[in-house]
């Protein structure tokens, strides 16, 4: 009923009169999120219908979103949204199951795995509750099953199998004849994620060939090798998927350079889970501004609105001493320290005051 | 104004910031959940007043209706829009609740008021000259102001001040005060001037046309329950804010003060500028905390709910530099603004003939 504030371009105008507010749908949040949490307009609810074991330290969470959410394709990730200690933190996770199960039952999964002192990760392994409402963001990314049938090889590592899950699912449904090679790394046999899946996908769908290695336990032999590529028949022909930690994909970058694989014929998610910086990180990174376009380096001795004043920008701001938020602004990744405080921040999208905050390591903001 | 030493300045600001640190390390779920309630308290009575006044053929509905509604735009305007402006709640990540995008139910636009208020004022504190909210261009309230007869009336100007507040807010970033002396142009305040018909038409159709009409064979009862509460707004948050800076002890300052001023005389200020007055928890949430101004102008993005649970402490600090923490009752409180506003009418000559008596 809501979705009037929404969808009417009418209603819209009027509901930003009467509300003071530019989503004025969601100006009834707050009771109706006490009445049926499924019902707020504010950002795309989704219940939490159950959380199961996928792998040492990792969970599946089985989600079903509010009917208005648009769907996605095999590969994509979306942002989720909770709230930990009254803050409301966003991550983003590939999606681990097939569009196909959506469709028929409207739910979806991820699958997560705990990061070492990541605040999200654990949050919701150790918080969340079935039952619960989350908030989630539209699909994105490019991670495509190809529209022409071709061979295919997945060069996976560790969880970085979460998106490579959703598209075996969806050409073993739709009966790809291709061949599909899939090379998963893990550490041991405990870390392998949608283990069950894969065996039962390499039972009933012929195309697929599904090798682990498991590096802590078969030995160095285990590790990504040329070797490993060897056995992958008519692989100059395949088109690679690439999803992994980053050192694992840059190593297959360069043994797929070796083989003579062309650079189109790689799809790579470059997306990794945000890690907190080190403490002893060192102040000082490259600042990216994205609003503007404008990217600088900075030692570390001087806070973000002195960093984009020398940079000819002229963000907005007032006291430049931390007490007016005229100068607050969103920093899209990266870590900053506070300089009143001396606190850090996380490393997500977050508010910052530019006056009072010096980068730590690398930081994009909205300039 | 009280004088302290550097080094006793230094420590006033030690004493002060290991307060704000400890309270904004601990700043966090309890914060959520405390201003989620009032939001949610907000709309409650908003939604409820709105749906009271077209049964205000009753009186005791039209009452409670435009009650209702009064204290939902009292409650929005004090202890939301204004804590939320200030980014008081920024570090939650709710884009609802951002400082610099958080628009409020008053004639005044965000943009505005972040300039005038949270930049000017909290900056340049009770510094005649530089801080248009003292006396916002209309009082006269100190002697730093040259006294001309016009002063004598000036308690229609607070009457009016106070009845038509969220207008004379709205309209405080024009500076007309300098267009009438010639310093600038209303050419100048083009882009002010069109932002604040935008609002003020916007909360003048609301109020006045929009749901007046909506109910229309009562439209007469519901604007005039309307009228009643953005009064009832008026009158409280203008009274609130006047006891916070104009009180007789609340001191003032000059611009040449201002010059390589450090964090500990910033502090000094702030502390010295601003009077509380006590009172009950809900005398304190409905003033949005502006009875802990002393507070608040120390720490002006802490949650502001956080101020009555401090007070003790900022006060023992204030004891332990000599100064005075300027606390009192809302009554002897308001009496000493009654009396600056009178005092500060009169010609200096008898103004000061009668503070010696
Ligand atoms: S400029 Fe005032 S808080 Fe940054």
């Amino acid at each position: 009923m809501l979705s009037v504030f929404e969808n009417n371009s009418a209603m819209r105008w009027l509901g930003k009169q009467l509300f003071n507010r530019e989503d004025p749908a969601a100006f009834f949040d707050p009771i109706l999120s006490i009445i049926n949490p499924m019902m707020v307009r504010g950002l795309t609810p989704a219940r939490v219908e159950a959380i199961t074991h996928a792998a040492r330290d990792t969970k599946t969470f089985h989600l079903k979103p509010s009917p208005r959410w648009s769907g996605f394709r095999a590969g994509q990730h979306i942002n989720i949204n909770v709230e930990i200690d009254g803050v409301r933190c966003h991550r983003t996770f590939s999606l681990s199951s097939a569009p196909a199960q959506w469709e028929q039952d409207g739910t979806i999964t991820l699958t997560i795995k705990r990061l070492p002192g990541g605040k999200v990760t654990n949050w919701l392994h150790d918080r969340l509750e079935t039952g619960t409402v989350v908030g989630i963001s539209e699909a994105f990314g490019e991670f495509d099953i190809p529209n022409v049938e071709q061979p295919l090889l997945y060069l996976a590592g560790g969880s970085g199998v979460t998106p490579v899950l959703s598209h075996l699912v969806t050409l073993a449904d739709q009966d790809y004849r291709a061949p599909v090679t899939v090379l998963y790394y893990v550490r041991t046999q405990a870390d392998e994620i949608g283990a069950e899946t894969l065996r039962a996908l390499q039972a009933r769908w012929p195309a697929l060939t599904l090798v682990i290695h498991r590096t802590d336990e078969d030995g160095p032999s285990a590790l990504m090798n040329e070797a490993h590529l060897e056995q992958v028949p008519g692989i100059k022909a395949r088109h690679c998927f690439l999803c992994g930690p980053p050192g694992l994909m840059d190593l297959a970058q360069d043994l797929l350079g070796r083989f003579g694989i062309r650079e189109e014929q790689i799809s790579a998610t470059f997306f990794t889970a945000p890690t907190p910086v080190e403490v002893s990180e060192p102040l000082g990174g490259e600042v990216r501004f994205a609003g503007s376009d404008v990217t600088v380096e900075s030692e570390g001795d001087a806070p973000l609105l002195e960093i984009a004043e020398a940079a000819k920008l002229n963000p907005k701001h007032g006291c430049r001493m931390g007490i007016c938020h005229q100068c607050s602004c969103r920093k899209t990744s990266g870590t900053v320290v506070n300089r009143l405080t001396g606190k850090a921040s996380g490393p997500g999208e977050e508010t910052i005051q530019l006056c009072i905050s010096v980068p730590q390591g690398d930081v994009e903001v909205d300039v | 104004m009280q004088q302290l030493t550097n080094e006793q300045l230094d420590n006033l600001a030690r004493d002060l910031d290991a307060i704000r640190d400890e309270v904004m390390a601990d700043v966090g779920e309890r914060d959520a959940r405390y201003i989620r309630r009032v939001i949610r308290t907000h709309r409650a009575l908003e939604i409820g007043g709105r749906a009271m006044l077209p049964f205000g053929f009753l009186p005791p509905l039209f009452i409670a209706g435009t009650a209702s509604l009064g204290i939902a735009k009292i409650l929005e305007n004090m202890e939301i829009g204004h804590n939320v402006m200030h980014g008081q709640y920024d570090w939650m990540n709710d884009p609802s609740l951002h400082s610099q995008t958080y628009e409020w139910d008053t004639v005044c636009t965000g943009d505005s008021w972040r300039y005038t208020h949270n930049y000017e004022h909290h900056t340049y504190t009770n510094v005649i000259g530089k801080d248009r909210d003292y006396g916002y261009a209309v009082l006269r309230l100190s002697d730093d102001v040259k006294w001309h007869p016009g002063h004598l009336l000036q308690f229609i100007n607070f009457t009016l001040l106070s009845v038509f507040f969220q207008w004379g807010v709205g309209l405080h970033e024009l500076e007309t005060e300098r267009m009438r002396r010639g310093e600038i142009k209303l050419s100048d305040k083009r882009e002010v001037l069109r932002d604040l018909m935008r609002k003020g038409g916007r909360q003048a159709f609301k109020d006045y046309v929009f749901f007046p009409l909506l109910t229309f064979p009562v439209a007469p009862i519901v604007l005039a329950g309307n009228i009643g509460a953005n009064l009832i707004r008026n009158l409280w948050a203008s009274n609130v804010i006047f006891l916070g800076h104009f009180t007789e002890d609340a001191e003032t300052f000059s611009e040449d003060m201002l010059e390589g001023e450090s964090r500990g005389q910033w502090y000094l200020r702030q502390l010295t500028g601003s009077s509380n007055f006590t009172g009950n928890k809900w005398m304190h949430i409905l003033s949005g905390h502006l009875s802990h101004q002393i507070e608040h102008h120390v720490f002006p993005d802490m949650p502001a709910h956080r101020y009555r649970e401090i007070a003790p402490r900022v006060q023992k600090i204030c004891e332990k530099y000599g100064l005075h923490y300027n606390s009192a009752s809302f009554a002897s409180q308001y009496k000493t603004v009654l009396r600056k506003v009178f005092h500060y009418s009169l010609p200096d000559r008898i103004r000061t003939r009668l503070q010696a008596a």
